[in-house]
């Protein structure tokens, strides 16, 4: 179908009314960024979305807006994301912002009233103080962002409705990759001993669709450790997938795979 | 002084969206304080609709607003509206919760994950802003609707059948469920059109 006629689903591809060829259709074009289609339906999402106010008013417990902003505020939430730290909130939010944080802050203020009163040419070293604890925030978030993904990953491997799958190399001095495929938190991977990659180049995870193209579900890099845990959205129905494959693509990687297959499993 | 403060809101001014998101993103529950007493309400009603259950609405509603204070980074790049992402995020969740409960295995139409505030979007947001006139709108187009059509989209949309499955619900042909649904979606597109001029 072509985005013209594919144009009249829009709004029932947003529903989730549509079943079969027309809903792969649309999550094909959807897939490859296609220009006319991925505006369409995020218009007729927002059409949809309008039906919410279909549902009967109802009045939340008053209870929830507190409880919402407790956990909001819990510093030891680990999923939480960590903000720029030059802005700190300075009354009610106080305590969401980490202890650490506070204490480096307070020690930079510490640091820079003397820095002003004794030594005014030594700006640039406040300079370098303030890019450091930049870089722990910077740092400090990436290990949040992991420990979410790995919190993710062992929900999706350890979750009964998964199915497990080993990715065979096809290069045999390659590592297996493994695949946990969920049928909606997605799919998982992880993978070790996995050899460093140039950074114009990238892993891509395909589902291969027992007919049609295959559908790029992400792409990704072993860390410097050689390790992969990571978690995708899957956008094809599992009796609609015939095998799950990675190759390799340039950076960025590529609407359909332009390198043979380096790793496979069949799903059964 | 190193750090910089949050500054107040212009009195008798209401924060738009974007801003709240950017004071979120600096940490300043006050923000979600306000997002929350904008939408927690028509979210509520959507997901408690949806899931039946008070306990596990609330659940539900909390978890959306968390995310919202965790992915304040990702509405910054993306930009979209927030009225529309939260209600397709609840409706998501909703309906998760719905699958997971009757252990129903059947892929959703995306995971809420993919769906960026972006992805839910129509140009000029900024001329479309009266949520009260749009809302009474679609209530009244659903009311005009014959019973068994508006059951069919409430089907769709609230617990997430696909056209064979309301079929199946309902007893009636699935041309006779398509075309109802089609209809249904052309006479909310007009009845929107209507609302934002």
């Amino acid at each position: 179908m072509n985005c013209e006629q594919l144009a009249a689903l829009y709004d029932e591809y947003a529903l989730g009314v549509l079943e079969g060829e027309e809903r792969a259709e649309i999550e094909a074009h959807l897939a490859r960024a296609c220009p006319t289609c991925t505006p369409g339906v995020a218009d007729a999402r927002w059409v949809v979305s309008q039906l919410a106010h279909a549902a009967p008013d109802a009045q939340p417990p008053a209870a929830l807006r507190g409880k919402i902003m407790d956990a909001a505020r819990k510093p030891a939430d680990p999923a939480r994301a960590v903000a720029p730290f030059e802005k700190p909130k300075t009354s009610t939010s106080r305590s969401a912002f980490p202890a650490w944080a506070w204490a480096a802050a307070a020690a930079l203020a510490l640091i820079t009233g003397y820095t002003i009163r004794q030594m005014n040419s030594q700006g640039a070293q406040l300079a370098e103080l303030r890019k450091e604890m930049k870089l722990a925030a910077i740092q400090n978030q990436m290990l949040q962002n992991q420990l979410e993904m790995n919190r993710m990953v062992a929900m999706v491997m350890t979750s009964p409705d998964s199915v497990q799958l080993k990715l065979m190399p096809k290069d045999t001095r390659m590592p297996m990759v493994h695949a946990y495929l969920h049928p909606h938190m997605g799919v998982a991977i992880t993978a070790d001993q996995m050899p460093s990659m140039p950074s114009e180049r990238t892993l891509q995870l395909w589902i291969v669709p027992k007919s049609g193209k295959p559908v790029s579900v992400a792409i990704f890099h072993p860390d410097a450790a050689g390790e992969i845990a990571m978690v995708a959205p899957v956008t094809v129905p599992k009796n609609e997938i015939a095998a799950l494959a990675v190759t390799d693509e340039p950076a960025g990687g590529s609407p359909q795979p332009t390198t043979p297959i380096a790793w496979m499993a069949a799903v059964n | 002084m190193l750090l910089a403060v949050v500054q107040p809101w212009p009195e008798g001014k209401q924060p738009t969206d974007a801003a709240l998101m950017e004071r979120i993103l600096q940490q300043d529950s006050a923000a979600l304080e306000t997002l929350y007493d904008r939408y927690g309400r028509p979210v509520y009603s959507l997901v408690l609709r949806i899931a039946q259950n008070p306990a596990s609405a609330e659940e539900i509603v909390q978890d959306i607003f968390l995310q919202l204070w965790r992915s304040a980074d990702r509405y910054q790049i993306e930009r979209g509206p927030l009225e529309p992402w939260l209600f397709t995020m609840a409706r998501h969740r909703a309906l998760d919760f719905l699958r997971l409960k009757s252990e129903k295995q059947r892929r959703r139409e995306d995971s809420d994950s993919d769906v960026l505030p972006s992805a839910v979007v129509r140009p000029d947001p900024e001329g479309d802003i009266d949520q009260a006139r749009r809302a009474e709108k679609i209530r009244a187009l659903l009311t005009s609707l014959p019973a068994v059509q508006r059951r069919a989209i409430e089907l769709a949309f609230f617990e997430g059948l696909t056209h064979s499955e309301i079929a199946a619900t309902t007893g009636e042909a699935l041309g006779t469920v398509k075309s109802w649904i089609r209809g249904g979606l052309l006479r909310l597109r007009e009845s929107l059109g209507e609302a934002g001029s």
